[in-house]
């Protein structure tokens, strides 16, 4: 396989776990929310997953349990931030530590367990396509269910009355309140909501990328995903991007190390966060004005005591 | 005639004082709120643990009596809240004029990275003690630097300087990693990889209390500074300013560029300071658990502190010591010592939750 396939491939493998958070992000702060406990959310989804794959044997009940785990964790935030008024940002920090904690504490039984994992489906005719077929269509199913949650989450915000809904939750709160909608709950479920994606990012993780459970496994890919939803204007199809270009920056150091070059290997496992920061600077002109405006107080006076 | 006067005239003099029955309530109200939310949080964290099977009366009392009650285990309470109290003033300063530095982590090592340079360049060739003042230098510098760049893409380029911060963690560990397994390697060393340890000269010295060193001074120290700065200095006033609001601070003519940089620089360089503590005072050498989360656990302290440089201690004092019971946990119930993280949140959630009166939803 050529360096660039090889890139390629493990680029959508290893980024799909991002995609999902930051899918899940997208949601959360078109409704005006910012989850930094994304981090945890995936930890949380990772170890749910790989418990109840292991328990059960079905992976797909893994993922459902991942969603649940990670929407159970996402909706302590909301509780804090919606209900109680706490600072987005320092609570999404503190439900992170939440998550870390708890995920250590019932996560040792299942560190040497083996759970049934998802494995590569090559899918009949799309694979055969030249190129394009091995990168895309070779991959586990989970990759495929993105695919196809992209343009249906795209649909939802942009299409759907739903979708106008949480937007005016997030830009124009006064105007739902005028019309008679509580914006509060409309929040509520963004927050849940991407937790739960955020679960399955995590259920990825385990699941199928790394085919196990261990301590701290995010490694810092639920706060990529929090930084690819910035650059990406939580629109999903850059969103995809986003999270795709991570994971290729995360295959490079494998597939450099197998081809015998001498690159220090922690200079490489740099490469991804360097990456989403010069992205974020190249693409920071725009951005501002993007942003919704429940956002903006968020990021521009985040002092709350 | 004077009967009617006199009450009059005296009232408001004797009002100003005198606080009404309703402000001493108020001002009581505070710390008995504190204490209800810490006592839920501990029975939160206490049925987390029952659903382990672990009996939560008696890991708080293992914990308890492991962690407070010799002197020789407060020492230990000291030397490990040393680097927090550094991480912590990292977040309180930069928080003063609105900034969320969430990267005390990556710029703790960073100052631990720059010290350990410094000793190894300088090799022996200079007077101990002043190598070690060097180092105090470099660490403060280098931590400085690595935030100033956060502060600088906030300021510049418009993106949050939570999200950079916490990238740059990323980046400031694996660099470590980087000179630990590779430039900086001790070759005689076994096991883990880690650079040389420091030599005697260069590390703070102990001050007779069980292995607490003079690291400690430089933590309190900091806390007292910024507590005077932030009280009657210029600089501290604006810095509320701008945190207060940006826009009207603009407005009225204030530098908020220079402010906000200048607030962000300090943050890094306390951090820096607080890797050096942790180098030159506790680990001697770098290694791949040098800082070990100390940069998270400042954070949650500066919020647990409200910002205010004592209460910040006192808050680094309290999870210091909770980190220490984690110890207990690991040995007394055989759980997992990342399981303290569990009760740090949940004593933080009920903080933000309930410590206070209710605010307005964001």
């Amino acid at each position: 396989m050529s360096l660039l396939s090889e890139v390629l491939t493990g680029g959508i493998r290893g980024g799909t776990s991002i995609e999902y958070a930051a899918l899940g992000e997208s949601v959360s702060e078109r409704g005006g929310v910012v989850n930094l406990g994304t981090e945890g959310a995936m930890l949380c989804g990772a170890l749910a997953a790989y418990a109840v794959s292991f328990e059960t044997g079905h992976p797909w009940l893994g993922v459902l349990g991942g969603a649940v785990a990670g929407g159970l964790l996402a909706s302590v935030h909301a509780f804090f931030v919606l209900s109680r008024g706490a600072n987005q940002l320092a609570t999404g920090l503190v439900v992170l530590f939440l998550g870390l904690g708890l995920t250590s504490l019932f996560g040792v039984t299942y560190v040497q367990a083996l759970a049934p994992t998802f494995s590569e489906v090559s899918l009949p005719l799309l694979s055969k396509i030249p190129f394009i077929g091995p990168i895309m269509f070779e991959q586990d199913p989970m990759v495929y269910l993105a695919y196809i949650l992209v343009p249906v989450l795209w649909w939802v915000i942009y299409r759907s009355r739903w979708g106008v809904l949480l937007r005016a939750a997030g830009e124009r709160s006064e105007v739902l309140t005028a019309h008679g909608h509580r914006v509060i709950p409309i929040q509520y479920i963004a927050v849940i909501v991407g937790g739960m994606f955020a679960g399955m990012g995590g259920a990825h993780l385990s699941i199928a990328y790394t085919k196990s459970w261990f301590e701290n496994m995010a490694q810092g890919r639920g706060f990529v995903a929090v930084a690819v939803v910035m650059f990406a204007s939580r629109d999903p199809w850059k969103v995809m991007a986003g999270a795709y270009l991570f994971g290729a920056a995360l295959a490079l150091s494998p597939a450099l190390q197998a081809r015998g070059y001498g690159i220090n290997q922690f200079a490489l496992d740099a490469v991804p966060y360097v990456v989403t920061l010069l992205v974020l600077i190249l693409l920071s002109r725009r951005r501002r004005d993007e942003l919704p405006e429940g956002l903006k107080k968020v990021f521009e006076q985040s002092m709350a005591t | 005639m004077s009967t009617v006067t006199l009450p009059t005239a005296a009232s408001p003099a004797a009002a100003e004082p005198k606080p009404t029955l309703a402000e001493v309530l108020d001002r009581l109200r505070g710390p008995a709120r504190m204490l209800a939310a810490f006592i839920a949080a501990l029975i939160l964290f206490g049925i987390v643990i029952a659903l382990k099977g672990v009996n939560p009366i008696t890991a708080y009392k293992d914990m308890f009596t492991s962690t407070f009650t010799s002197w020789d285990s407060i020492a230990g309470i000291v030397v490990r809240s040393t680097p927090i109290i550094l991480a912590a003033l990292a977040v309180t300063v930069p928080a003063r004029a609105g900034l969320i530095n969430v990267g005390g982590e990556g710029q703790m090592i960073i100052g631990g990275v720059s010290a350990m340079g410094i000793s190894l360049a300088v090799d022996g060739a200079l007077p101990g003690g002043f190598t070690l003042v060097l180092m105090i230098l470099a660490a403060a510098i280098g931590g400085a630097l690595w935030s100033l760049f956060a502060g600088v893409l906030r300021q510049y380029m418009n993106i949050s300087e939570s999200v950079t911060t916490l990238l740059l963690n990323y980046i400031a560990l694996d660099l470590m990693f980087f000179l630990i397994y590779d430039r900086w390697k001790d070759r005689n060393g076994t096991g883990q990889p880690t650079t040389r340890a420091l030599p005697v000269s260069e590390r703070l010295s102990l001050i007779g209390w069980g292995r607490v060193h003079s690291g400690v001074f430089i933590a309190l120290g900091a806390a007292v500074i910024v507590a005077l700065v932030f009280r009657y200095t210029s600089w501290g006033f604006r810095l509320r300013v701008v945190g207060g609001n940006a826009e009207a601070a603009r407005r009225s003519g204030l530098k908020v560029g220079a402010l906000l940089l200048s607030a962000m620089a300090v943050g890094g360089a306390l951090a820096g300071l607080g890797g050096l503590t942790q180098l030159a005072g506790a680990e001697f050498k770098l290694r791949s658990g040098f800082i070990a989360t100390y940069g998270y656990i400042g954070f949650l302290a500066s919020w647990l502190g409200r910002h205010r440089p004592m209460y910040v201690v006192l808050a680094s004092l309290l999870l210091s010591s909770i980190a220490i019971s984690g110890d207990s946990l690991q040995l007394d119930s055989q759980l997992p010592a990342a399981s303290v993280n569990v009760l740090m949140a949940l004593i933080l959630l009920m903080v933000f939750g309930f410590g206070t009166k209710r605010k307005a939803a964001a």
